[in-house]
C-alpha cells in the first residue's frame, strides 16, 4: 500500500504539466527504490477502454543454454508463439503454471515440436521443474505500446495517441513479478516524462 | 588410677595386631576419603564441562531436526505436482499433499502460506493457532528465503521451519513443524548421558510448566519450581538440590523470537546427579570393601605371625629365666642362632647362663672347699660322712678320724701367717698321703682342725691309722728351709659302734680329740666315759657359778717359811670347794674346767679379793704376811687384768706388794708376747712375781732372763724325790744356784720331811713349802699352827742344838 501511495504521487506531479497533441512520446524513467536506474523494464500503455489492435509475433523463441534461459525477460504480443529450443545438451522439463499460460514441456532435448501459444496477456512465469536456478518472463502484452527501459532506465513509448492509459510497469526483480505495476497516465499530445520507482527484490536490501 | 589391664596391655603379641589392623584400618580409610574427596572434585570440574558439552549436542540435535524439517518441506516445495496443484488452487488436493509430506518425516503441522505469508491451506483443523508461528517465521523467510525457528504454540515449544514454493518464483511458503517431544530428550540422554527437561511459560509472572524430561515427573516438577530467570545466566553449572539431591544443571534460553509476546519463553534445563557422579561406584565400592577384608585377614595372619615370632622366643627366654631361677644351668638358651635382638638377648642369656654356672660353682667350691689346702671344708666332710653312713655295706664301719695341731698359733706368732698357712698345706698333704685307699677323705675343718674319713674298716685300723698319722707328725716339717715340729691331738670315733649317725659321728670324734688334747698320751678311741666326764664338767659348771654366789669356796693358806730361820715368811692361798653334798672337792676337779672355760676370771678375782680381806685380818693379828696367787694362762691374756687388780686393791687398801703372783712356765707358752705385756704392767704395778712348777715345762734360760720375776718355785715332783734320785736333786741344786746367780728367790716345794728341809738348807734354797711343816689350812688356822709351829721350832731347834 505504502508502494502504491508513492507511485501516485509521483505521476500526479509529473502530469500537471502535460499539453494536448494527437501524439506524443511518454519517456519513463525506471528506478528502484534507492534511486537506481534499472535496465529491461517492461513499460506499456494500456487504454483505458476500447483497445489498440495487435498482430501476433513471429518468430520468437526462448532458448535453453548453458542452463539458463535466453532471454530471461521476452516480450510479446497475445497469441504469439513461442518455441523453446533446447541448446544444451542436458535435457530440460519447462514448465509455467502461470495463470496467464501454464504449459508444461517434459524432459526434452532439441526443439519441442510445437511452440507455445500465449494467448492471454500478462505474465507468465517459466522455470525449469530440473534446474531450480532457471527462471524466465514472459510478458504477453496485448498493446502495441510497449517499451523496454534501457541501460540508463529510461523506456520511451513513441507516438502515444492522446488518450486515457493505463501505465504499466513490469520489471522481472519487482517484490511481486507476477503482476505489473500500473497507475492511470493521461496523454494529450505532449510528450509525457515520468518516472517509475519500483519496489525491487534489491532495492529493498 | 585402674588396677585393671586390659588384654592389649597384657600381651606384645595383642599390642602388635592391634596396632597393624588399627593402622591398616586407618590407611583404608583414608584412602577411601581421599577417593571420595578426588572424585567429587573431579566431577565438580568435569560436570560443567559435561553439561556444556551437552549443551551443543542439545543444538545439534535441534539442528538436525530443523535441518530435517527443512529437507522435508523442501522436498514438498520442490515437488512438481505439489507446485501444480498450488498453481491450481486445488485446495483437497494441496491438504492431502501436505498430509502426505508432513507424514514422510514426522511433521504435526504442515500448512501453506501464499507468498505474502496468508494461509492458504493446513492440516490442522484449527489453522488459526498456527499463526503464531507463521508469525515468528514470516520475517526471517522474507528476509533470507527460508526459516527455523523455535516457537511456543498454545505453550507447547515447536520447532517449526518455512521453506518457499517457487515455481520458480516463489509463490508461496511451506510451513512445517513439530513439538519437541519426548524424543529429544530420549536422544540427548543415549547422546551425552545428561537429562534434559525442556520448560516454557507463556507470560513472565506465570509459572513455569514442564514440556517434555527424561526425569520422572516429580523431579522434574522440583526442577521447574526453581526460580529460573529470564535473564541469559552464563554459569557453566548450577548446582541445585532436588529432593534432596543435587543436581548439576546447564540453563539454557531457548530463543522463541521477539519479545513483544508478553514474555513467553522457554528454557532447557540440562542436568545430571551431581550426588551420583560423586558416588562411589558400586563395584569400585565392592573391590574396596573386599580389598579391605583381605587386606585385614593378611594383615591379621601377617602380623599373628610377627607376634608370635617376637613372643615365643620371649617366652622360651622367660622359662629359661626360670630354669635359671630355679637353679638348672646345664641347659642352653634356644634361639642364639637369630641375628636380630632376640638373638642378642639370646645370647645375653646363655653368657649370664655360663657366668652364673661359673659363680655357682665357684659359691660352691667356696662352700664345699677349704680354699687354702684344696681339701674339702667341713660342710663337704659332713656330707662325705653322710653318705658314707648311708652307702656302707652292712657290718662294715665308718671311722673318722679328728686332728688339731698342738700349739699352731705359737707357731704363728712366731713364724708369721705365711709360714701357718704353709703348715697348714703341708700337714694336709702329709694327711693325705697317710690314706692311701678310694674314697677315704681327708678335710680342713676349721683353723688348725682337720679330720680322716674312713670309708669302712673297724675301731682297730682305725687306731692303726691313727698312730701311723701320729708317727708320720714325728719328722719335722720344713718349711721355706726351717724345720718345724708340731703335733697333734687325735681323736677316733666308729659308725655304728659309737654314734648313730654323721653328726654324732663327727661329734664323738671330736670329743675323743680333745680328751687326747687332755691326756696327751697320743690317739684317742671314742669312750663313753669320755662323754660321761664332759657331762660332769657341764654339770659342774653351773654348780661352781652357783659356788661363788652361795659362798661355797673357801680360801686356803699354806705357809711358806725361810729356811735358814725357819721363820714363816708368807703363804700361798689357794682355793677350796666346800661342796654341799661332795664335801671337799680338790682343785684338780675344777680349775682345769675353770681355765678351759673361761671362769677361771671370777675365780682369780675372788682369790685375790678374800686375800686381801684376809690379809688386814691377818696383818692386824700381827701377821704380816705377803700372799702368793696362782695366775692361770687365760689371766695372763685379759688384757684387762692389772686395770682389775689395781680396782681391788685400791678398794681393798691393799699395796700390790703384799703379794706374789705365781705364774706357771706353760702359762706363758701360748702367747708369750702377751703374756709377758701384762706381766710388766703388773710387776710395775709393784706385784712381785714367781714362776710356779719350775723345771715341767721348756722355759729357756734366756726367756727366764727376760720375765720380770723375783722368785722361783721348784716343782715338788723334783723336791720329792730328791732324798732318793741323785738326777734330781742335782736338778734341785743346779736350779737354785742358776736362780741365785740372776738374783732369783727359790721357793721348794713338796717338802715331805726334816731330811728334805735340812738337804734344801744345805743347798741355800730360800724358802720352803710343804706338808712337813704345814698344810693348806683354813685362814683362821694360820695363827695357830703359827704359834704351833714356832714353839715346835724352837724345840727342834733345841733338839738340833743338843744334838750337835
Amino acid at each position: 500500500m505504502l508502494r502504491r501511495l508513492c507511485w501516485f504521487v509521483l505521476v500526479a506531479g509529473l502530469a500537471l504539466g502535460g499539453a494536448s497533441a494527437p501524439a506524443a512520446t511518454v519517456s519513463v524513467q525506471v528506478a528502484d527504490r534507492a534511486g537506481k536506474p534499472l535496465a529491461d523494464a517492461v513499460v506499456m500503455l494500456v487504454p483505458v477502454s476500447g483497445h489498440l489492435p495487435v498482430k501476433p509475433m513471429t518468430g520468437v523463441e526462448i532458448a535453453q543454454s548453458h542452463r539458463q534461459f535466453s532471454p530471461r525477460v521476452t516480450v510479446v504480443t497475445v497469441g504469439t508463439s513461442i518455441a523453446f529450443p533446447n541448446l544444451d545438451t542436458v535435457r530440460h522439463h519447462v514448465y509455467s503454471f502461470s495463470p496467464v499460460k501454464s504449459f508444461e514441456l517434459k524432459l526434452y532435448a532439441g526443439v519441442p515440436a510445437t511452440p507455445i501459444v500465449f494467448d492471454k496477456a500478462g505474465i507468465a512465469t517459466l522455470g525449469c521443474n530440473i534446474h531450480d536456478a532457471m527462471v524466465a518472463w514472459v510478458v504477453v502484452v496485448d498493446t502495441p505500446l510497449v517499451a523496454r527501459s534501457a541501460a540508463g532506465g529510461k523506456a520511451q513509448i513513441d507516438a502515444v495517441p492522446a488518450g486515457d492509459y493505463e501505465l504499466r510497469v513490469w520489471h522481472s526483480e519487482l517484490t511481486e513479478p507476477s503482476a505489473a505495476m500500473s497507475t492511470p497516465l493521461v496523454v494529450a499530445g505532449v510528450d509525457v516524462q515520468t518516472r517509475a520507482s519500483l519496489a525491487t527484490v534489491g532495492s529493498r536490501k | 588410677m585402674s588396677v585393671r589391664t586390659r588384654w592389649w596391655q597384657r600381651s606384645i603379641g595383642g599390642r602388635i595386631v592391634l596396632l597393624s589392623l588399627g593402622l591398616l584400618l586407618t590407611v583404608q580409610l583414608a584412602s577411601f576419603v581421599a577417593l571420595r574427596t578426588s572424585l567429587s572434585e573431579h566431577a565438580h570440574r568435569v560436570l560443567p564441562n559435561q553439561l556444556k558439552a551437552g549443551e551443543r549436542v542439545l543444538q545439534n540435535l535441534l539442528d538436525r531436526r530443523a535441518q530435517t524439517l527443512i529437507s522435508g518441506a523442501r522436498l514438498l516445495a520442490a515437488d512438481y505436482g505439489f507446485r501444480e496443484a498450488v498453481s491450481s488452487n486445488d485446495t483437497e488436493t494441496i491438504v492431502s499433499v501436505l498430509a502426505n509430506h508432513g507424514a514422510r518425516i514426522g511433521a504435526t503441522e504442515t500448512a501453506l502460506l501464499a507468498s505474502d505469508f496468508r494461509l492458504r491451506a493446513s492440516t490442522d483443523p484449527e489453522p488459526h493457532s498456527l499463526l503464531p508461528l507463521v508469525e515468528r517465521l514470516a520475517a526471517q523467510a522474507a528476509e533470507s528465503g527460508q526459516a527455523s525457528a523455535l516457537a511456543l504454540r498454545s505453550g507447547q515449544p515447536y520447532q517449526a521451519v518455512l521453506v518457499p514454493v517457487k515455481a520458480p518464483v516463489v509463490v508461496g511458503w511451506v510451513l512445517m513443524a513439530f513439538p519437541l517431544d519426548q524424543q529429544l530428550a530420549t536422544d540427548l540422554k543415549s547422546l551425552s548421558a545428561l537429562d534434559l527437561t525442556l520448560i516454557s511459560r507463556p507470560a513472565r509472572r506465570e509459572p513455569w510448566a514442564v514440556n517434555l524430561t527424561s526425569l520422572d515427573a516429580a523431579r522434574a516438577a522440583s526442577l521447574a519450581g526453581q526460580p529460573w530467570s529470564d535473564r541469559r545466566d552464563d554459569a557453566a553449572m548450577t548446582s541445585v538440590g532436588v529432593l534432596g539431591e543435587e543436581f548439576g544443571v546447564r540453563d539454557t534460553t531457548l530463543r522463541l523470537g521477539h519479545e513483544s509476546d508478553g514474555g513467553a519463553s522457554a528454557r532447557a534445563l540440562l542436568s545430571l546427579s551431581v550426588d551420583e557422579a560423586v558416588r562411589l561406584p558400586h563395584d569400585l565400592l565392592l573391590a574396596l570393601i573386599a580389598i579391605t577384608l583381605v587386606a585385614i585377614v593378611v594383615f591379621a595372619l601377617g602380623s599373628v605371625f610377627t607376634a608370635r615370632r617376637v613372643t615365643t622366643p620371649l617366652r622360651s627366654l622367660a622359662d629359661a629365666a626360670e630354669r635359671l631361677g630355679g637353679g638348672d644351668y646345664a641347659t642352653p638358651m634356644t634361639g642364639m642362632q637369630r641375628h636380630d635382638e632376640i638373638g642378642e638377648l639370646s645370647q645375653s642369656f646363655e653368657r649370664m647362663r655360663h657366668s652364673i654356672a661359673a659363680n655357682q660353682a665357684q659359691i660352691m667350691r667356696l662352700a664345699y672347699w677349704d680354699t687354702l689346702t684344696g681339701l674339702p671344708n667341713r660342710a663337704r666332710f659332713r656330707d662325705n660322712v653322710h653318705r658314707a653312713i648311708g652307702e656302707v655295706q652292712a657290718g662294715d664301719a665308718v671311722v673318722v678320724i679328728m686332728l688339731d695341731l698342738n700349739r699352731f698359733k705359737h707357731v704363728n706368732d712366731a713364724l708369721g701367717y705365711h709360714i701357718g698357712d704353709l703348715l697348714l698345706v703341708a700337714v694336709g698333704e702329709r694327711l693325705t698321703r697317710q690314706v692311701m685307699r678310694d674314697g677315704d677323705v681327708v678335710a680342713r675343718l676349721s683353723g688348725d682342725e682337720f679330720a680322716v674319713l674312713l670309708r669302712s674298716g673297724d675301731a682297730a685300723l682305725a687306731l692303726s691309722v691313727a698312730e701311723r698319722i701320729e708317727e708320720s707328725f714325728a719328722a719335722p716339717f720344713v718349711l721355706e728351709e726351717q724345720p718345724v715340729d708340731i703335733g697333734a691331738a687325735i681323736g677316733v670315733a666308729c659308725w655304728p659302734l659309737h654314734a648313730d649317725d654323721g653328726d654324732a659321728l663327727l661329734n664323738r670324734a671330736e670329743v675323743a680329740m680333745y680328751a687326747a688334747k687332755n691326756r696327751g698320751n697320743g690317739p684317742q678311741l671314742y669312750d663313753p666315759s669320755i662323754e660321761l666326764a664332759s657331762a660332769r664338767t657341764l654339770t659342774l659348771m653351773t654348780e661352781l657359778r652357783h659356788a661363788v654366789d652361795a659362798c661355797e669356796l673357801r680360801l686356803y693358806l699354806q705357809p711358806k717359811l725361810a729356811l735358814e730361820t725357819g721363820k714363816l715368811i708368807g703363804a700361798e692361798a689357794l682355793l677350796r670347794w666346800q661342796h654341799p653334798e661332795r664335801g671337799m672337792v680338790p682343785p684338780s676337779h675344777f680349775i682345769p674346767f675353770a681355765e678351759q672355760t673361761g671362769f677361771i676370771h671370777t675365780l682369780t678375782l675372788w682369790v685375790l679379793e678374800e686375800a686381801a680381806r684376809h690379809w688386814h685380818v691377818l696383818n692386824d693379828g700381827g701377821l704380816p704376811l705377803p700372799l702368793s696367787i696362782n695366775l692361770s694362762t687365760r689371766d695372763l691374756l685379759d688384757q684387762n687384768l692389772p686395770q682389775k687388780f689395781e680396782a681391788l686393791l685400791a678398794r681393798r687398801k691393799v699395796a700390790a706388794s703384799a703379794f706374789c703372783l705365781e705364774i706357771t712356765e706353760s702359762a706363758m707358752m701360748d702367747e708369750p708376747q702377751r703374756a709377758l705385756a701384762t706381766l710388766d704392767r703388773l710387776s710395775a704395778m709393784g706385784f712381785k712375781l714367781s714362776i710356779d712348777d719350775f723345771g715341767t715345762g721348756y722355759s729357756s734360760l734366756a726367756y727366764l732372763k727376760r720375765l720380770p720375776v723375783s722368785e722361783l718355785k721348784i716343782d715338788q715332783s723334783f723336791v720329792r724325790n730328791m732324798q732318793t734320785d741323785a738326777d734330781d736333786a742335782m736338778i734341785v741344786r743346779s736350779t737354785i744356784d742358776l736362780a741365785h746367780n740372776l738374783g732369783i728367790t727359790v721357793v721348794a716345794e713338796g717338802v715331805e720331811n726334816g731330811q728334805v728341809w735340812n738337804m734344801l738348807r744345805e743347798l741355800d734354797c730360800d724358802h720352803a713349802q710343804g706338808f712337813h711343816m704345814g698344810r693348806p689350812m683354813p685362814v683362821s688356822e694360820l695363827a695357830t699352827w703359827s704359834t704351833r709351829w714356832a714353839s715346835a721350832r724352837r724345840a727342834t731347834a733345841l733338839d738340833s742344838a743338843l744334838l750337835h
